[in-house]
């Protein structure tokens, strides 16, 4: 019997590595590897680096390290923004047999495979594609990722990915669409439309609201669901999107900080009170619209009475999520030369007041939405017959079932709430309801 | 609007001084192709070191000039300002979207409003868009730093001096926008340091302006 090869995979980092790292393993496992836990032994790892903040180049290295010590026979594949980054310091490192960096990143399965066939390629001497991913099959996700957009020009001050990156581009879309028929295709209910900064697609004469129609009007039972967006450059057309019944209602919109001076000083492409008007515009729409968040504490020069107006702020947008981030000072942005830098201790307590303030509105939001009926894709069904899954509106949503499909949508009204440390809406399976 | 990343030979042309801090580089251009108001990452050929300048000559000039203000204790803009005549450059680039929502073709009233060498990507902009109605405010210390003053049609320059008595307004922009001497304008742009644009804003948008009829870039 043939011993298929083993390959490790590490993502760190942000959501379109987690993408492109699903798109790999199905690249593999479509090439005949078996696909092993990262810290098992393998004939090849994987791993697939960020590098936003120094403390990620830190992470990054202590896995480069913990895979070679792993597997000292295996080969050692080093992708994503670090390989961009450090491309020539990690090439001079014995211990990591290719270094591809995102250009490349897509082909690193016919370079392995090249490898194990005796043809030893520098990775770039393989044709590169930004989006010219395997369409993912084999995931442990309900929902996949649909590539349309990669890199960045804006340069907010505290940011290194547009050096890492590199410039914004768009893909065609005529790829966006085949890609979305073959992901329907394979079964996939939910698509998250994902990309560096979406918001600022551009290509054919077709902006992001254009193309994101596009994909709204390919034929299925599936829904779309909009990842990490910049405030900015929004048209009418964008909220008269969200009319569409394929279009989730929930948006994960990057705030960064309440203050004005704050968002200057980061040289963000939008003010706080824009962002408020659009929340708004949002909400006397669909009131029940459910609006997410990044928020970074202790940015350089952030005072007390800075980090007030984004508490305040926050509790006004009434977030159903804030993902907090300490402000973490990366060499070669404009932001780690500036003054003012704002100590760990302030962070922490800063970082933990935002924190509380989350799970409170997020309980708030809960609250509203008792009694409401969600249409939740269910990825798993416990031996009780408990089903678990998301609503269009992103929150987590659990109910008794009497059929264990997964990766179907059922109609659930929302009962209560289950807290606890990750609180999840409770409900009942409106048909089985309506058959009693 | 252009996104290429210019990967041409950039060579210095000149360094003219425009007084003890400032100055403009002027180098060729290199099939380089930018919108008035994108800057650029520029450094010495081989330092590893580059910094945003936003870019000063119009966009039909034959040579690209940046206008910098050399900072205390800085490693680009001084190592930029003793560049000799031949010298190569690094340049990374063009980037930025400021000033690309202007529409010359609809004859809109601009104003534009800048602190120091913010007035660069305003520079820029009249300069390959000589019909354009604007006036500018310039917020500068004395009028040793109004810079080229003669490149802008007459009473459109107007300066507000912030130490020095000459100058058309003695006092900061802001005083100048408080006293509501400056009639409306379809859009209003800010370039500058943020304490000057976060002040300014706040002023514009009490006294009616909308949030898309205002647009910032922040120097550092």
């Amino acid at each position: 019997m043939k011993v298929l090869k083993k390959v490790a995979f590490k993502t760190l980092g942000c959501r379109l590595n987690q993408y492109e790292t699903d798109a790999l393993v199905t690249s593999f496992h479509n090439a005949g590897y078996h696909i092993v836990d990262f810290g098992e032994e393998a004939d090849v790892t994987v791993i697939n680096t960020c590098t936003v903040t120094n403390q990620s180049d830190v992470k990054s290295r202590n896995t480069i390290n913990q895979a070679a010590a792993k597997s000292p026979e295996g080969l050692v594949v080093v992708t994503g923004c670090m390989a961009d980054h450090y491309k020539q310091k990690l090439e001079s490192q014995e211990q990591i047999t290719y270094v591809v960096d995102n250009d490349h990143k897509s082909q690193i399965v016919s370079l392995v495979d090249g490898h194990f066939a005796g043809e030893i390629l520098h990775p770039d001497q393989v044709q590169g594609d930004r989006f010219n991913f395997d369409t993912v099959q084999k995931s442990l996700h309900t929902r996949t990722s649909v590539k349309i957009q990669d890199g960045c020009d804006n340069f907010c001050t505290f940011c290194i990915i547009p050096s890492v990156r590199g410039r914004a581009i768009s893909r065609p879309l005529d790829d966006i669409l085949d890609n979305v028929r073959r992901v329907v295709d394979n079964g996939f209910k939910e698509l998250v439309i994902t990309g560096v900064n979406i918001g600022r697609y551009e290509a054919a004469g077709l902006d992001f609201e254009g193309v994101l129609e596009k994909v709204l009007e390919v034929p299925g039972d599936f829904r779309v669901r909009i990842s990490s967006l910049e405030p900015d450059g929004f048209s009418d057309r964008f909220h008269e999107l969200f009319t569409h019944p394929k279009l989730a209602p929930h948006l994960h919109l990057c705030l960064q900080s309440g203050s004005e001076q704050i968002l200057l000083k980061m040289r963000r492409m939008y003010s706080a009170q824009y962002f408020m008007e659009t929340v708004e515009r949002f909400r006397e729409a669909i009131p029940d619209f459910n609006f997410t968040t990044d928020i970074i504490v202790g940015f350089p020069g952030e005072t007390d009475e800075d980090f007030e107006k984004t508490l305040d702020f926050a509790q006004r947008a009434r977030f159903a999520h804030i993902h907090t981030f300490r402000y973490s000072r990366r060499s070669g942005t404009r932001a780690d030369r500036m003054p003012d830098q704002v100590p760990g201790k302030v962070m922490t307590s800063r970082s933990e007041e935002i924190r509380k303030l989350s799970e409170s509105l997020r309980l708030e939001y809960m609250q509203s939405m008792i009694g409401k009926k969600q249409r939740v894709l269910i990825e798993k069904v416990s031996g009780k017959m408990m089903a678990s899954g998301y609503g269009e509106h992103y929150l987590p949503v659990e109910f008794l079932t009497d059929d264990n499909t997964k990766n179907r949508f059922a109609d659930v009204i929302l009962t209560g709430i289950k807290e606890g440390a990750e609180p999840v809406m409770v409900g009942k399976d409106s048909s089985l309801q309506s058959e009693r | 609007m252009n996104t290429t990343t210019a990967v041409d030979q950039h060579i210095v042309e000149k360094v003219r001084n425009l007084n003890s801090s400032t100055y403009i580089l002027k180098f060729s251009r290199g099939g380089l192709e930018f919108t008035p108001g994108q800057h650029l990452n520029v450094g010495k050929k081989g330092s590893g070191q580059h910094r945003e300048y936003s870019i000063y000559s119009g966009s039909d000039s034959d040579s690209i000039e940046l206008l910098i203000k050399e900072v205390d204790d800085g490693m680009v803009s001084n190592q930029l300002r003793n560049l000799k005549r031949g010298e190569e450059l690094s340049v990374k680039g063009p980037y930025g979207f400021f000033l690309t929502d202007i529409r010359p073709e609809k004859g809109e009233k601009l104003l534009f409003i800048a602190s120091g060498t913010g007035i660069a990507p305003f520079h820029s902009y009249i300069r390959s868009n000589p019909g354009a109605n604007y006036r500018i405010i310039h917020g500068i210390r004395d009028m040793d730093e109004a810079y080229d003053p003669e490149d802008y049609k007459k009473g459109r320059y107007f300066t507000c001096t912030s130490r020095g008595q000459k100058g058309d307004f003695h006092g900061r922009i802001t005083d100048y926008l408080l006293s509501g001497a400056e009639e409306p304008a379809d859009k209003v742009y800010l370039c500058g340091n943020s304490s000057m644009i976060y002040d300014a804003m706040d002023i514009l948008r009490a006294s009616g302006y909308r949030h898309d009829q205002l647009f910032t870039e922040v120097y550092f």
